[in-house]
């Protein structure tokens, strides 16, 4: 009898509770989310927009006022060689770059997966990641010097072995220089990012390939590549916004430290501050606005590009 | 025939139960094709060489120029001989300013990082535990801070921190530090509270405890390895941060390593002071190295989480 009277009482008491701890719950939400949010806005969005006004003016820097001149800045970059140079070995970088990546992080992780030591390859490759850009840079930067009879490291080894040293910095090679060296570089991330997802796949599938006498090709055609599928494409777009910003990599690697390097090794990040706070020659805060708003026309586009091309059902396993 | 009489008695022997599978076979017990011979080989290779790597940039900071170019892989030697092995990083650290920028940066990033995961963290748990509608709209709006390259922003940043008086001030590096981490801060900390079950709040709002201290005394805790990922990620990533310090800091007294390094760089090949600039790319990378050594697993978990999902 007592029960059935007091149980809907608790339960209101209950319900009521709730709900006030709810209200009280959501009234932290502003004070907890304001603080961050602020900071966020104020450097980070309300500049983005900054630039894309400022992209549409002709703008010598500080002391000068910014003048309307519509897409006048986009034409002239078109026009403009160094331009032409930043914008193909930036989206060089994230193809090239990006396809040699995963072609060598989809090798380690056909080998690796039951690798005897294949934690230790994990762990020695993933370290280049967590190295300043600017310190591979100057690291590559010596090793890669060409001078006769004082060889950086790569040419006495070629030079030991018969093989005649190579100009690896000069201007026509250089892209391909730094190419290499992202590749090295960034491979550790993505194969660590791979090897995770890989280790998720239940073993008999593989075990299910091995009675069957799979090649590991196949194994990894028919049981890697479609289990892993959704991580490859999440890491593609890491990749993509990771790689559009190069900068100190290539500006140390191919220039003289101090200065921009020659505009065929140019990248959009270096158009951008070449244009802005380089220290040669008269600054465009105008023009390098452009040029940064195409770096986030470009990252946008080719996000949404794979994700487009990656997307399908998802598998479940 | 035989086969009856052998199988029998193995039936008979074998234990009751049987584990459902075998763990898995030892490894390089699959019997090698050649190609994957030639992969592990492969891959064994390309480790030994960066291991390599390692040993040059390390044995090159004690050696003379010389010794860089002409024995790349021999230990060093002349410092030895004259009595001063570390004269290489003595140079970096005194004449190269590399000492005064250690401070800068440690304290610096020491800093920047603890704020940014005190900002962070709250704004983390607002988004994923408080229920309020729109909260998913509003964690990809600051996820897509993750997106956006530090180029985009530099110049108006530069203008507008100019007009306050910040630039070429450590204080206004901070705030800038702080600033630009918070989207991939806030979107590393989601994923640890949206990991922790709604039990513990429930538990938390009986025994009357204000969402405010569940948030301190239960949440915060709780995802303590997250909030320790966190800051050591943020500490990583802001003591190589090159770009946004050549912007903002150009005098000796605020440089921070990454800063010194790239001034240094041009001067140094110019003097032919290899040895000098070798020991400071190794003080730069030292530290991460160490860092490395001690916490791989979180840092290389932390790094790869947001992709794993």
């Amino acid at each position: 009898m007592t029960s059935t009277v007091t149980a809907p009482e608790a339960d209101e008491q209950h319900s009521s509770a709730s709900g006030a701890h709810l209200v009280r719950k959501k009234r932290l939400f502003f004070p907890f989310f304001l603080p961050a949010v602020t900071l966020y806005v104020l450097f980070l969005v309300v500049p983005t927009i900054a630039t894309v006004v400022l992209g549409f003016t002709s703008w010598a820097g500080a002391g000068d006022t910014p003048r309307f001149i519509g897409i006048g800045n986009y034409a002239e970059l078109m026009g403009s060689d160094s331009f032409r140079y930043a914008f193909l070995n930036t989206l060089l970088y994230i193809v090239v770059g990006g396809v040699g990546t995963f072609l060598l992080a989809f090798l380690f992780t056909m080998v690796l997966r039951d690798m005897r030591g294949g934690k230790i390859v994990r762990a020695v490759l993933f370290f280049p990641n967590i190295v300043a850009p600017v310190a591979l840079g100057m690291f590559f930067g010596i090793i890669l010097i060409f001078r006769p009879n004082r060889q950086g490291l790569v040419n006495h080894l070629l030079e030991s072995v018969g093989v005649d040293a190579v100009k690896f910095l000069a201007p026509e090679n250089v892209t391909w220089v730094v190419t290499a060296c992202l590749i090295w570089a960034s491979s550790g991330f993505y194969i660590t990012i791979l090897m995770a997802a890989v280790d998720r796949i239940p073993p008999y599938l593989y075990e299910d390939a091995d009675i069957a006498g799979a090649t590991p090709w196949q194994k990894f055609r028919n049981v890697t590549l479609p289990l892993t599928w959704d991580v490859i494409g999440v890491a593609g777009v890491l990749w993509t916004i990771s790689a559009i910003k190069i900068f100190e990599l290539v500006f140390v690697l191919a220039g003289p430290g101090t200065y921009s390097p020659q505009i065929r090794a140019w990248t959009l990040g270096i158009y951008v501050f070449d244009r802005s706070f380089g220290t040669a020659g008269s600054p465009q805060y105008g023009m390098a606005c452009a040029a940064a708003v195409v770096m986030i026309l470009l990252v946008s586009v080719l996000v949404v590009l794979l994700r487009r091309l990656m997307r399908r059902d998802t598998i479940q396993f | 025939m035989s086969s009856t009489v052998e199988s029998k008695p193995a039936v008979a022997v074998r234990p009751v139960r049987t584990p459902p599978r075998k763990p898995k076979p030892a490894p390089g017990s699959r019997g090698f094709s050649p190609l994957r011979l030639l992969g592990m080989i492969f891959v064994w290779l390309f480790t030994a060489v960066n291991v390599l790597v390692l040993y040059w940039l390390v044995s090159a900071s004690f050696k003379t120029p010389i010794e860089i170019f002409s024995k790349p892989f021999a230990l060093p030697l002349q410092w030895f001989e004259r009595g001063d092995p570390f004269r290489n990083f003595a140079y970096a650290w005194n004449n190269a300013g590399f000492g005064h920028a250690f401070v800068v940066t440690v304290v610096l990033v020491a800093v920047s990082s603890v704020v940014i995961v005190l900002v962070s963290a709250p704004a983390a748990y607002a988004l994923s535990r408080l229920g309020v509608r729109g909260s998913n709209g509003l964690t990809n709006f600051v996820a897509i801070g993750m997106g956006i390259p530090f180029q985009t922003v530099v110049i108006p940043l530069f203008i507008g921190m100019g007009k306050l008086g910040l630039t070429n001030n450590l204080f206004g590096m901070f705030l800038i530090y702080v600033a630009l981490s918070i989207p991939f801060t806030v979107f590393l900390l989601t994923g640890f509270f949206k990991s922790l079950p709604d039990e513990l709040e429930e538990a938390a709002a009986i025994d009357g405890a204000s969402p405010f201290r569940t948030f301190f005394a239960i949440m915060l805790p709780l995802t303590r390895g997250g909030l320790i990922t966190a800051l050591i990620l943020n500490a990583i990533g802001l003591w190589n941060e090159t770009l946004l310090a050549i912007v903002f800091l150009n005098e000796n007294a605020n440089f921070t390593l990454a800063r010194a390094l790239f001034s240094f760089y041009g001067a140094a090949s110019y003097q032919s002071e290899y040895g000098g600039l070798i020991a400071g790319v190794a003080i730069v990378v030292l530290p991460m190295l160490v860092l490395y050594v001690l916490l791989a697993r979180r840092i290389i978990t932390g790094l790869t989480l947001g992709a794993g999902k």
